[in-house]
């Protein structure tokens, strides 16, 4: 429990921690800020205006729905700005997932329901950066400036101090996540009760944005456990970006164009970039460039989805392997 | 008296993909009693700070048998810890904590009391400093952190690695005054140290270690004692005749400039009485007992040569129970021309 409190302690009081917190506090403001100056509460008119619009879109797709059937029933022949799919089910209204709604023609208003998800997209990216290196510098600093020897000097048991060290990070960083992402999507919310619209707030958008919060919360952990255990495993803050830099710019980049000039089928499976967006947002979608060849029939739907599971797997997966070369080196490495 | 720390037959080797492999400490051997001060020499890359690591669990040994307070180290280190402060080799730490959050933050992972921070603060002078950021300290400062830090724990043995380095004369003299009042309360002292006075007039014991191998160890006096040639320094009127008077009276003379130098002198009367039968009156008669620096120059073979620039690996090799087999191939050719 001491062992605990001095590492809380030494976390709290780095200064990298603190001017990433300040960070978080000014991107926090600024986009508060701008939204609250950018948005203004809809007047009866604005209001009505856009449920207009929203009815004249849903009619208009309802309409070009009710031509697809009648055009495939040959009861009357296509116009040139007819689009007519192989299945009029893809232009039916009924099987979208989002239909128009009034908050879309309103222009200068923020409405809460639209725009909480992206916000909280971008918390959950600063907070993931924000995890993986203070993780990083966290061990690569005790571990380059020889705060860990000291440490151990103290407490000679190199397994209990590095898994203390990985828990108080975590910990820390879970209770700030979620303070910090609560607080800022109340902070929108209120801004969107003042000055703008909170939008159609019922139990499924709190139940969806409440699951991509939780896996959000998730990433970042998994995120900052990455930027400890690659600090861990090459004794410096340094050797966690570079193998994170290494990765984007060699394999995230290159080895994707040499896939597409390969053509091998689906190279986003080889990505963890792809398993990141599949766990954040339920479910991804990506292009199968092999999926229609040979299909001249028409329409073919190419895309294929990967669900939040296998990016789970794969994202706790590659952590829990780095973890435990990580704590197995730290266990036999001669500290000098 | 209780043995405090005891090695036997500590061997480490280190492997580098460039550098191939190095044994830095081979078969070496070291016993320290309770309240001793022990001062622990060697060479540059004798392997005494790999010795240190080993015992406090921060390198792997590849062999050997160490034990800390009684308790088997590294495995059971953790029992004792509580009880052993140490410093090794040069003091690191985060440069942005102040003095006082180093000691406070390890106060509170050791379970230590932290007022203890401002006792040890004051004890190693930085009382007045120890709210500065550790980066802005010179490398004298944080020696004093150092120790600072390996005294916070009240310990009952205290492992100290080159603690002079970097201080000033003062800082020296402070340092061994707090070494012989901790000893005065019972805590027992390993000091390696390269300051060779120091260490002769701080420690009542002394280990040598040379190529991973211990070369020397027992009490100061004793060790020193074992290289006494009862030599004497005699400066008196006619040099030349007097070297011819003692020389019949079978002793060993060397000529100098300005003096003589007799050797096998167990009565330095023989001397004084030879020459003033003969009419020579001696004007200055000096023992010269040999000091550690030369006898640990003696027993390391690390004695410098007017000509030839020492390597650091130059050093005695000695046998693995404990007598010289062998110099290095350098000296060996000196010797040999």
């Amino acid at each position: 429990m001491n062992l605990v409190r001095a590492e809380v302690e030494r976390l709290s009081a780095r200064r990298f921690v603190q001017l990433m917190v300040v960070l978080l506090l000014l991107a926090f403001a600024v986009t508060a800020a701008t939204t609250l100056a950018g948005s203004h509460r809809p007047t009866v008119a604005e209001k009505s205006n856009a449920q207009a619009q929203a009815a004249a879109q849903l009619r208009s797709m309802e309409e070009a729905h009710d031509r697809c059937l009648r055009i495939k029933a040959g009861e009357i022949s296509p116009e040139e700005s007819d689009y007519v799919p192989a299945d009029c089910l893809e232009i039916d209204p009924a099987q979208m997932e989002r239909l128009p709604v009034a908050s879309d023609f309103l222009n200068g208003v923020f409405t809460f329901s639209a725009e909480a998800r992206p916000l909280l997209y971008f918390l959950i990216a600063f907070l993931v950066l924000f995890g993986f290196l203070v993780g990083a510098s966290y061990i690569g600093a005790d571990l380059n400036s020889g705060g860990v020897v000291n440490l151990l000097l103290w407490r000679p048991r190199r397994l209990a101090v590095l898994g203390t060290k990985l828990g108080t990070l975590l910990g820390a960083l879970l209770v700030l996540s979620a303070v910090a992402s609560a607080a800022y999507l109340a902070a929108f919310w209120l801004i969107a009760e003042r000055a703008g619209m909170p939008g159609r707030l019922d139990g499924e958008f709190w139940r969806s944005l409440g699951a991509t919060y939780g896996r959000g919360l998730v990433l970042v952990l998994l995120g900052a456990t990455l930027g400890f255990a690659l600090a861990t495993l090459g004794r410096h803050t340094a050797a966690a970006l570079g193998t994170v830099a290494a990765y984007l710019v060699v394999w995230e980049g290159g080895a994707r164009v040499v896939l597409q000039i390969l053509d091998a089928a689906r190279p986003d499976r080889w990505m963890i970039s792809s398993y990141v967006a599949a766990w954040l947002t339920g479910e991804a979608g990506f292009w199968d460039n092999h999926a229609c060849r040979g299909d001249t029939a028409g329409f073919c739907d190419g895309f294929y989805t990967m669900s939040w599971r296998p990016g789970l797997v794969v994202l706790l997966g590659l952590t829990a392997v780095l973890v435990v070369a990580a704590f197995t080196a730290f266990r036999r490495r001669d500290l000098i | 008296m209780s043995a405090v720390i005891e090695i036997d037959g500590l061997r480490k080797t280190f492997h580098t993909l460039r550098q191939g492999r190095r044994v830095a400490v081979d078969g070496f051997d070291l016993l320290v009693e309770a309240g001793q001060i022990h001062g622990f020499l060697g060479p540059n890359g004798s392997g005494k700070t790999t010795t240190l690591r080993a015992l406090l669990g921060l390198v792997r040994a590849d062999g050997g048998r160490m034990s800390v307070l009684g308790a088997p180290a590294p495995a059971r280190l953790s029992e004792v810890a509580g009880r052993v402060g140490a410093i090794v080799e040069s003091p690191q730490f985060f440069g942005n904590f102040t003095a006082h959050r180093t000691l406070r933050l390890l106060a509170l992972a050791g379970g230590v009391p932290t007022s203890r921070v401002d006792e040890v603060l004051e004890q190693v002078g930085l009382r007045d400093r120890g709210d500065e950021r550790v980066k802005g300290y010179s490398l004298g400062m944080k020696q004093r952190l150092a120790v600072a830090s390996a005294l916070l724990k009240s310990p009952e043995l205290l492992i100290l690695d080159e603690p002079a380095n970097g201080l000033d004369p003062a800082g020296i003299r402070e340092m061994r005054d707090l070494m012989r009042s901790l000893a005065a309360t019972g805590v027992t002292v390993l000091l390696s140290s390269h300051i060779l006075a120091e260490i002769q007039l701080i420690c009542d014991h002394v280990t040598i270690i040379s190529r991973g191998r211990r070369v020397a160890a027992g009490r100061v006096d004793e060790v020193l004692a074992g290289f006494d040639q009862h030599e004497f320094q005699v400066r008196v009127a006619e040099p030349e005749r007097a070297a011819e008077l003692l020389r019949g009276r079978g002793l060993s003379v060397t000529d100098h400039p300005d003096h003589l130098v007799v050797a096998g002198v167990d009565e330095p009367e023989l001397i004084t009485r030879t020459l003033g039968e003969q009419g020579l009156w001696v004007r200055e008669l000096v023992p010269l007992r040999p000091d550690l620096e030369s006898v640990f120059l003696e027993l390391t073979g690390t004695m410098p040569h007017p000509t030839v620039p020492r390597q650091v690996d130059d050093s005695a090799l000695p046998a693995p129970d404990g007598a010289l087999i062998e110099l290095n191939a350098r000296e060996n050719r000196e010797v040999d021309a």
